[in-house]
């Protein structure tokens, strides 16, 4: 087993360099590095991007082809000492339904060889809010509870860094709010918090630093706000519906955040670069022209073609 | 901490509705002991013992089943179901996962398969011949050790270890190995045959199991150890990756 030491002087927390992998023809992952440090950083990627498979391989269950994850300058994969200072939340919501909560996190709690097992787990359920329901089984808890158990049993024994993957799924608006709670409060008190999502609210709210991974490649990476400038400055379609769709594009050329009009069978297409100045700009225009406008309703609004424009960039 | 994942086993073991498959299973040598009983058949009762009841019945079927049903599940659905990641990420080497485990499985198998063997054996000897039932008692112990650790490697290296495990069972050892002898060699029924002969000390025509005694049991353990080691060291390198 590894000595992997509690404090590392200058060595990032995590550290995945050059790293690769694949399952047999297909590249989940593909030539990926970055360092990182304390805090919270959310990756985001479309379904099949490569997060999953990113975080798999910094919590040592998984093997890169090519490269290497370290935790605290030592390799994760075939090492079961980094446990001590990792812990990982998988993605599927099994847990060993006969157990109860407070079960479930003890037991973790023990095979940690924690001291104080039954401190430790009753610290931990509190931590995430199910101090309520601990003795019930785990097997009837609610998609959400199940989440929430699944950290608590991740950060029983106070890890420095915390792996979760699509730690929101099923998750209703509360339980979501209560998680990032926690997460904020672990990040604060030093820890590395990484989340994978496909959600770019949910990176939006909690995430100080994102990876965006798009087909097993780093599309972007850095601080969120400028990645979200990047998302929001792309071009934008918008379908505008009015009493007079000629007159209205007619009035919409030149205003500033309008660099292109499109009226096909009837229906008005607006190019904008800033969506929301646009929002602004288009119910002054049309009252000025004395159109009444009915409906604006952005296009192409999936993730995916957020991210598409990134990996085009 | 072995002690607890060894009691985690055995509690998902029992919760396990192919355990009451597998609780029948075992019932079945004392119905037809019985049934053998009644029947005041002309055949003799030791003969008829060793080598239809305990040495058909018994270590043919019962006791591989037991022990593929058993030993395949025992790490093979926690790896299925996902929940194998809550004991592969925590600071143990995996021997101290595997360990426990195949010991539970093997708590079970033996609970089921030895009473069954000593209780039909009894009952279809009327109370006599009690080195046949002691020799075939231990011959289920050993071989349900050898039958278990090979199925937990077998789940390990597959994903299809009840079907490779059945194919073994009935195809290599039930059909191939009866034809060509060398394959006993290569056959946990067959080594628990020549245990189970050695210790009963029987007259070749009361019951012949072809493999010697010593030999047999020296090929039992370093099966067992073997297919431990192998499954060991199958553990450590072993991927754990989301289910798509």
């Amino acid at each position: 087993m590894s000595g992997v030491q509690e404090t590392k002087a200058g060595v990032p927390a995590l550290s995945v360099e050059s790293v690769s992998r694949w399952y047999g023809n297909v590249v989940a992952v593909n030539d990926v590095s970055f360092d990182l440090g304390p805090g919270i950083t959310g990756l985001l990627g479309p379904n099949g991007a490569g997060k999953s498979t990113i975080l798999h391989m910094l919590a040592g269950l998984l093997r890169p082809s090519r490269g290497t994850a370290k935790v605290l300058g030592e390799s994760a994969w075939h090492n079961p000492g980094i446990y001590r200072l990792i812990g990982f939340v998988p993605e599927r919501e099994a847990v060993y339904p006969f157990l109860s909560g407070f079960d479930f996190v003890r037991a973790s709690a023990r095979l940690h060889g924690l001291p104080d097992v039954e401190a430790a787990a009753l610290k931990a359920l509190a931590e995430v809010e199910l101090t309520d329901v601990k003795d019930r089984p785990s097997g009837g808890y609610s998609k959400g509870m199940k989440q929430r158990l699944k950290v608590a049993a991740a950060i029983v024994h106070e890890p420095r860094i915390l792996l979760l993957d699509e730690p929101f799924n099923g998750a209703d608006p509360r339980q979501r709010l209560r998680m990032m709670d926690s997460l904020r409060r672990m990040a604060a008190a030093g820890a590395t918090v990484v989340y994978s999502s496909h959600i770019l609210e949910e990176v939006e709210r909690l995430a100080e630093d994102v990876l965006v991974i798009i087909a097993g490649r780093l599309a972007a990476s850095g601080d969120f706000h400028a990645i979200r400038k990047l998302m929001t400055d792309r071009p934008y379609s918008v379908n505008v519906r009015s009493n007079d769709d000629r007159g209205l594009a007619a009035a919409l050329i030149g205003q500033a955040p309008v660099f292109g009009v499109e009226v096909m069978d009837g229906a008005l297409t607006v190019r904008t670069s800033d969506l929301m100045a646009f929002a602004e700009t288009v119910p002054k225009v049309a009252r000025a022209a004395g159109v009444t406008l009915f409906e604006l309703s952005p296009t192409d609004e999936s993730l995916e073609s957020v991210f598409a424009y990134l990996v085009q960039r | 901490m072995s002690g607890f994942i060894f009691m985690l086993t055995l509690r998902q073991l029992l919760l396990q509705k192919s355990t009451l498959l597998l609780a029948l299973l075992a019932l079945l040598p004392l119905v037809i002991a019985l049934i053998f009983r009644l029947s005041e058949s002309d055949q003799d009762p030791e003969n008829w013992t060793a080598e239809v009841l305990l040495g058909g019945l018994v270590v043919t079927i019962v006791v591989p089943l037991t022990a593929l049903l058993l030993g395949a599940s025992v790490i093979g659905d926690e790896l299925e179901d996902g929940t194998a990641v809550y004991l592969l990420t925590k600071p143990l080497p995996r021997w101290q996962v595997l360990l426990p485990k195949v010991a539970a499985a093997l708590l079970l198998a033996v609970a089921l398969a030895v009473p069954s063997t000593v209780l039909s054996g009894l009952l279809a000897i009327e109370g006599r011949g009690g080195a046949i039932v002691t020799g075939f008692a231990v011959a289920v112990l050993l071989g349900s050790l050898a039958y278990v650790a090979v199925f937990v490697l077998l789940s390990l290296l597959s994903n299809h270890a009840l079907i490779i495990g059945l194919i073994y069972v009935f195809l290599w050892e039930g059909a191939l190995a009866g034809i060509f002898e060398g394959l006993r060699f290569l056959s946990i029924r067959h080594f628990s045959l020549g245990i189970a002969e050695w210790i009963a000390g029987t007259e070749p025509e009361t019951f012949d199991a072809y493999l010697g005694g010593e030999t047999a049991l020296t090929a039992v353990l370093v099966t067992a150890f073997l297919a431990l080691l192998w499954a060991n060291r199958r553990l450590e390198q072993i991927e754990v990756r989301e289910a798509s």
